[in-house]
């Protein structure tokens, strides 16, 4: 899997009780179909991101499983409703168990 | 004169034999398992909506209407519902029809998001029509679907 961290960004860490949080993020994975062939022809061995989850604290907010028609270098960007502090932790898992996470401090102003 | 002739000549000879050879090679690239999958389409919606009855509202998908670049192709749903505590949106997936895999995704909410709204950017094989469906907790199902221009195969890159 990819070197570089996660990209994330979050529209606000400080936000209000009851206002929706909006997170970008992106993370570097070559999200390889198993339909591509290498220049010998054979086929290159099907590896995707299978799964993308959220969690506030022990909540989970959001879970995403891509398919193989998500674009390589997987964006995902989700909203969620402020009701408590917590730590948000994004969490990316591959066909090969590699796993990526970020973690982004919400605390309500 | 004469010299210039034969460039042009020899120019012209040149793109005739390296062309047909380029495009030979491009289309060896490019697998036959690109071809769209309709059994596997409908069996994936069939297995969302069950029993339900779709209902062509509440659901909002936004999409460009020409794919520039179709190996990345922007996609936004937003359940647009007032959810509640009690009514949340459980599950949303979107559908390429004419993908070789036609699930394209699959975003899962709880009850603690709050909110239903998600984006991501799609791979497209050819120009077809984008589906979102979406499941409330109190069992109804909601639908979406605009047809996308595709400028060329996204499945190959």
């Amino acid at each position: 899997m990819a070197v570089k961290p996660p990209r994330v960004w979050v529209s606000s860490v400080k936000p209000a009780r009851g206002e929706v949080v909006r997170v970008r993020a992106q993370i570097e994975h070559l999200m390889e179909s198993g339909l591509r062939v290498d220049p010998a022809g054979n086929p290159r061995p099907r590896n995707i991101v299978r799964s993308f989850e959220a969690r506030l604290g022990p909540q989970l907010i959001f879970r995403w499983e891509p398919g193989i028609g998500i674009a390589q270098n997987p964006y995902i960007e989700f909203t969620f409703l402020a009701r408590e502090s917590g730590e948000l932790l994004m969490l990316w898992t591959d066909e090969a168990n590699a796993t990526q996470e970020a973690r982004k401090t919400i605390t309500l102003s | 004169m004469q010299r210039r002739d034969f460039v042009r000549c020899s120019m012209a000879l040149g793109t005739a034999l390296a062309l047909p050879r380029a495009r030979a090679q491009t289309r060896t690239a490019v697998p036959a398992s690109l071809a769209p999958n309709p059994a596997e389409f409908r069996k994936a919606m069939a297995d969302f909506i069950g029993k339900a009855k779709p209902l062509e509202t509440g659901l909002k998908l936004d999409l460009p209407v020409l794919a520039d670049n179709p190996s990345a192709v922007p996609v936004h749903v937003t359940v647009t519902l007032p959810l509640s505590d009690t009514l949340y949106c459980k599950e949303l997936i979107l559908l390429a029809e004419q993908n070789p895999s036609p699930l394209a995704c699959r975003f899962q909410f709880t009850p603690y998001t709050g909110t239903a709204e998600a984006a991501a950017r799609l791979r497209l094989s050819q120009s077809q029509t984008v589906h979102a469906l979406a499941r409330l907790s109190d069992g109804r199902v909601l639908a979406a679907r605009q047809a996308i221009t595709v400028a060329a195969s996204g499945c190959g890159m």
